[in-house]
């Protein structure tokens, strides 16, 4: 993605007059000019998790490169899901950040308390604050002491995808209208009459995945590791917490027998192949379904969660993915800023992103997700439905670790994450044979060091 | 200055200085000089690139240090050494690595002494045999984790593809998905990884007995089972102790053939202290008590390599020179 | 034929079935995973398994030489995702060559001068240098990464290949020295004696007459240096962090690492990174026996 030549010294001269008389009213707070040349020259690294959209926008980006800054180029540089922690570490410890994160909310939210990010206010104005998508808040992405650090990038919650060819042949009611019992009985039935499948896939591997997973039974349980309103004491020694882990240990009786290692690849591997006929997952397993397994791919439906019976929640882990830009040894703080508005603008560049992987990644801005172009693609036709799930009406049960139950922000997510003790108290359960209730015992003294190590976070 | 070998050959001479001759590429230079010229670049990277990062981990152990946040670094003293001694996570670490280590060793020694008598013969073709026999010590540890991701893959792999249609299992073996199973798994890695060292060095040593004492215990009516206890065995005793001391400590500490291979599960299962430091400065950002575990590691080290040393005759062969 | 042999020829028999037994699975990891890259996709999840491809392709290992990208459909354009592991294969090739070649150079000409100079001559403490050496080379990397990562980020070059062949020799100097010092030792004084007499300096005995004699030693050293160097994965995984200088065993864990592994690329890439190291060996194995041989066992 080389940025091409840069355009011709007349236009240059002509736009700078331009900003120097008039337009420079029209700008915001920190004073810099929006569209002025930059002479930097180098590669501008943006992190993204492993997906074509980080690819999308970084190639807006270039396309703003090549008239404003010529000398630079945007990179994208995937960071592996379990890889983030590490580099964090490798990174951001050796005053080498990239240039610009996409990353979700916990791993965002962490950076942030930690002073970690730039703010951008001045971002947000520009690319409009009434502009979000019904039901999303700006703080849902990022906002701590009154200040908006991180940008939305898109919205992914995690579902529950069913082979609606197995559980018609089964003869199972409507996935829609399940409680946890209904759940459990489904994945019993297809696990007896269908011998070579498992009746559900979830992660159980000590892994975000895993984390992500067990976090929204724990939420739809009503269970919380933090409680935001009592200075994020930790509640996580709970009937619910012990609630969640029982039924994880229920239904793992029907997953395939090497659950209790997989991670994010395996359970979309699980469901692909037809090993599973239902699975927790983000919508990327639609995706590559649609891509290697027709049938499996027309066959599967997705759907919000089976409600607790006892809470009626259908809590799903969405991950909030926003954009930040690390304020500490980046050298390219203002043309990150420059590149993301200019993305963020633009409803063509927007639409391509939610595009490159269907149905994954959710819009996030009104005419991103009313555009005519976005409506464009097959799966509009082919899954209409489902889409509607995963970018609107799941909406309506979104939580988050780092906003649990969207009471909150807590800051602590990220580094729960980074050492997996969601995952862990799950193991403890599926592998140790812990009780739920010891399992959650030592669940909540893990999450109470973290909160004692990290405790100026919050105050 | 004297010129010493050390291969003990007599009483060393003293030598006339260097007289200048018509072609000289390089100044003259004293004999001392050149001595100390050519250990300085060995002193200078030792002490930058071992000596130094040694010390700076100990010195770490005693410190609190989140890389995120260098600012906040303070002095606690033996907190770190507390916390990992009170952790039982540090102790499974530290019993499944031995487990782990001495299984490993077991199993090299065993076939890598089999596999040595077995090169060790003048049929045409051995070397072939010779080569390709020692190939795995030279594969990148990522590289073979990879393919036995990709080989033991429970539902995809050959291995349990074979297994299952020669029926000798029924079900497929998931071969990382329990505690036992990735024990075993990562033992299985590490044994076909390393099993050639051992025998190269027992090769080594089975190549310089001389042929006569097989010959005079034939004579004397041994077979081959005999021969091997009476003869070989004991001129092999001192290379097997030097390569199991050595093994072991390098097993002991070995962090990707684990890692690569399970990242330390499932669960916690497959960590050794290794993993466990790893883990403890990266994903839990504390320096300090990586430092701290890699201090403890040391320790054991050098309690294993005095044991080492002694074995191998530190000071019998000094006293030959 | 007469019964012994007859007893010969069954006992050689039995002694090659047994070496081509154990070589085939000793092999078989790298056999499998050779097979595996020239297969298509189809043929990759066949039942049964194929040891020889039906249809083999090279399609794999073209993506990786030419640096094939991945791309997407987005509406009717078709567009690169710029983080194909592919794409980057051959540049990760190129740093793990750099970085190899540098750090093994450094290590034998330090090693091979420190050798020399405490084995010709005579100063405090030269005697305890081989052994400090040797326990050097005990202390496991995960100790050494993290403090020099911090020396790295000091002298601010981490993301810098240099730091990667500063680290490696870290790693290989000691057992490097302690394979020189074995082999200097065992060099015969004599040769240079009657260079010194002849009038050479020190300087051209060593040049002229030492080191083509210690070369196996110096081979020995070299080929260790670049297996531990070529094979590293820690050192690189802390170190490194743009995917430009990833070297390759670090990049070709990321093939590995997202939601979807093309077990052909990722097999091919793995045949690939080995193919050096494999060919060094087989070239170069006697003068690694030697080696280990000389340095490993005393006498």
């Amino acid at each position: 993605m080389r940025p091409s030549r840069p355009i011709s010294a007349k236009s240059c001269i002509h736009r700078r007059d331009f900003l120097a008389s008039g337009a420079a009213l029209a700008l915001v707070t920190s004073g810099h000019r929006s569209n002025a040349q930059s002479s930097k020259t180098g590669t501008v690294r943006v992190w993204g998790e492993p997906g074509p959209y980080g690819g999308v926008a970084v190639a807006a980006m270039n396309e703003w490169a090549q008239k404003n800054a010529p000398g630079l180029k945007f990179e994208i540089e995937t960071i592996p899901w379990d890889g983030v922690y590490v580099k964090l570490m490798t990174d951001l410890a050796a005053r080498r950040p990239p240039g610009l994160i996409s990353v979700e909310s916990p791993i965002a939210m962490q950076l942030m308390a930690e002073g970690l990010l730039e703010p951008l206010d001045d971002v947000s104005q520009t690319v409009g604050r009434d502009r979000l998508a019904d039901k999303l808040k700006w703080e849902y992405f990022g906002a701590w002491t009154s200040k908006q650090y991180i940008m939305p990038a898109h919205h992914q919650p995690h579902l529950l995808l069913v082979r609606t060819d197995i559980s018609k042949e089964l003869g199972l009611s409507d996935p829609d209208g399940w409680s946890w019992n209904d759940l459990a009985n489904a994945a019993r039935t297809i696990t007896q009459k269908k011998p070579e499948m498992a009746g559900i896939c979830m992660a159980l591997g000590r892994n975000l995945c895993t984390d992500y997973h067990f976090a929204a039974l724990l939420h739809q349980a009503g269970g919380k590791m933090f409680d935001q309103r009592n200075k994020f004491e930790v509640a996580f020694d709970s009937p619910e917490t012990a609630e969640a882990l029982e039924f994880v240990r229920e239904l793992q009786q029907f997953m395939p027998k090497g659950a209790v290692e997989y991670s994010f690849l395996q359970v979309v591997d699980a469901h692909v192949t037809g090993k599973t006929a239902m699975s927790f997952y983000w919508g990327r397993t639609l995706g590559r379904a649609a891509e290697e397994a027709k049938p499996i791919f027309e066959a599967t439906e997705a759907f919000n969660h089976a409600r607790n019976p006892r809470t009626t929640r259908r809590s799903n882990w969405n991950d909030f993915q926003g954009w930040c830009i690390p304020a500490r040894n980046n050298p390219f703080v203002e043309e990150a800023k420059q590149a993301l508005t200019y993305y963020l603008k633009s409803t063509p560049w927007l639409v391509k992103y939610c595009h490159s992987l269907m149905p994954n990644v959710a819009p996030v801005f009104k005419d991103q997700a009313e555009s005519a172009e976005l409506r464009n693609h097959p799966f509009y036709q082919s899954k209409a439905r489902t889409v509607d799930t995963y970018f609107n009406t799941s909406l309506e049960h979104a939580s988050s670790t780092a906003n649990e139950l969207l009471q909150g922000v807590n800051p602590f997510a990220g580094i729960v994450h980074g050492r997996s003790i969601l995952a862990q108290t799950v193991q403890k359960v599926m592998i140790d044979k812990m009780s739920p209730r010891d399992a959650a015992k030592w669940g909540a003294r893990e999450l109470d060091s973290v909160r004692k190590e990290n405790i100026q976070l919050v105050n | 200055m004297l010129i010493d070998t050390g291969a003990g050959r007599g009483s060393p001479t003293p030598l006339p200085a260097s007289r200048s001759s018509a072609r000289r590429w390089f100044p003259e230079l004293s004999d001392n000089t050149v001595g100390l010229l050519f250990i300085a670049p060995f002193i200078v990277t030792g002490l930058f690139f071992m000596v130094y990062p040694v010390i700076e981990a100990v010195r770490m152990a005693f410190f609190s240090y989140n890389p995120l946040r260098p600012e906040v670094t303070r002095y606690v003293g033996l907190a770190n050494f507390q916390f990992i001694l009170s952790d039982p996570l540090f102790w499974d670490a530290f019993l499944q690595g031995t487990v782990w280590t001495l299984l490993s060793i077991l199993f090299q020694t065993l076939l890598g002494v089999s596999i040595a008598l077995l090169l060790n013969r003048t049929l045409p073709g051995i070397a072939v045999f010779r080569g390709l026999l020692l190939f795995p010590y030279i594969v990148p540890t990522v590289v073979i984790a990879l393919i036995w991701r990709w080989i033991f893959n429970p539902e995809i792999g050959v291995v349990n593809y074979a297994l299952i249609a020669t029926r000798l299992v029924d079900t497929p073996i998931y071969w990382l998905s329990t505690p036992d199973m990735a024990m075993a798994s990562t033992i299985l890695l590490n044994v076909w990884k390393y099993t050639p060292f051992v025998v190269i060095c027992v090769l080594a040593r089975l190549q310089s007995v001389p042929q006569e004492l097989y010959d005079a215990a034939r004579v004397d009516g041994a077979g081959a089972f005999r021969r091997f206890l009476d003869v070989t065995l004991p001129q092999l005793r001192e290379v097997l102790i030097v390569v199991v001391v050595f093994r072991t400590i390098w097993t002991f500490n070995k962090f990707e053939e684990i890692y690569l291979l399970t990242k330390g599960g499932p669960g916690t299962s497959t960590f050794n202290l290794a993993v466990y430091s790893f883990e403890q400065s990266i994903a839990s950002l504390k320096l300090g008590v990586g430092a701290a575990t890699g201090v403890v590691m040391m320790v054991m080290l050098l309690i294993g390599s005095i044991v080492y040393l002694r074995v191998s005759g530190f000071g019998r062969e000094e006293a030959g020179a | 034929m007469n019964p012994d042999r007859a007893h010969r020829m069954l006992g050689l028999a039995a002694t090659y079935l047994v070496l081509l037994a154990t070589t085939f699975l000793v092999c078989f990891p790298l056999i499998w995973a050779l097979s595996t890259s020239l297969k298509g996709k189809a043929e990759i999840f066949a039942t049964p398994p194929t040891l020889i491809p039906h249809e083999p392709t090279i399609d794999n290992y073209k993506a990786l030489i030419t640096g094939r990208p991945q791309y997407f459909q987005s509406g009717s354009e078709r567009v690169a995702t710029g983080s194909a592991p592919a794409e980057f294969f051959g540049r990760w090739f190129l740093n793990s060559i750099i970085v190899t070649v540098g750090s093994t150079l450094i290590s034998i000409a330090v090693s091979t001068l420190a050798a020399y100079s405490i084995t010709r001559f005579r100063y405090f403490g030269r005697r305890i240098v081989p052994y400090l050496s040797i326990l050097g080379y005990m202390v496991p990397s995960i100790i050494f990464v993290f403090p020099l990562f911090l020396v790295m980020v000091r002298l601010e070059l981490t993301d810098n290949l240099l730091s990667l062949i500063l680290g490696y020799v870290s790693l290989t100097l000691p057992f490097c020295m302690w394979l020189m010092w074995a082999f200097m030792r065992s060099i015969p004084i004599e040769i240079e004696e009657a260079a010194l007499i002849d009038g050479a300096t020190r300087l051209q005995v060593f040049r002229d007459v030492v080191i083509p004699t210690a070369l196996p030693g110096i081979i020995a050293a070299a080929i260790f240096s670049i297996i531990v160097s070529w094979n590293d994965y820690l050192f690189g995984r802390v170190f490194l962090n743009s995917l430009d200088n990833l070297t390759l065993t670090v990049g070709v864990m990321l093939f590995f690492e997202g939601t979807h592994v093309d077990w052909g690329l990722l097999m091919a890439a793995c045949v690939l990174m080995t193919v050096p190291m494999a060919v060094l060996f087989m070239a170069l194995q006697r003068h690694l026996v030697t080696g280990f041989g000389a340095g490993a066992v005393k006498g």
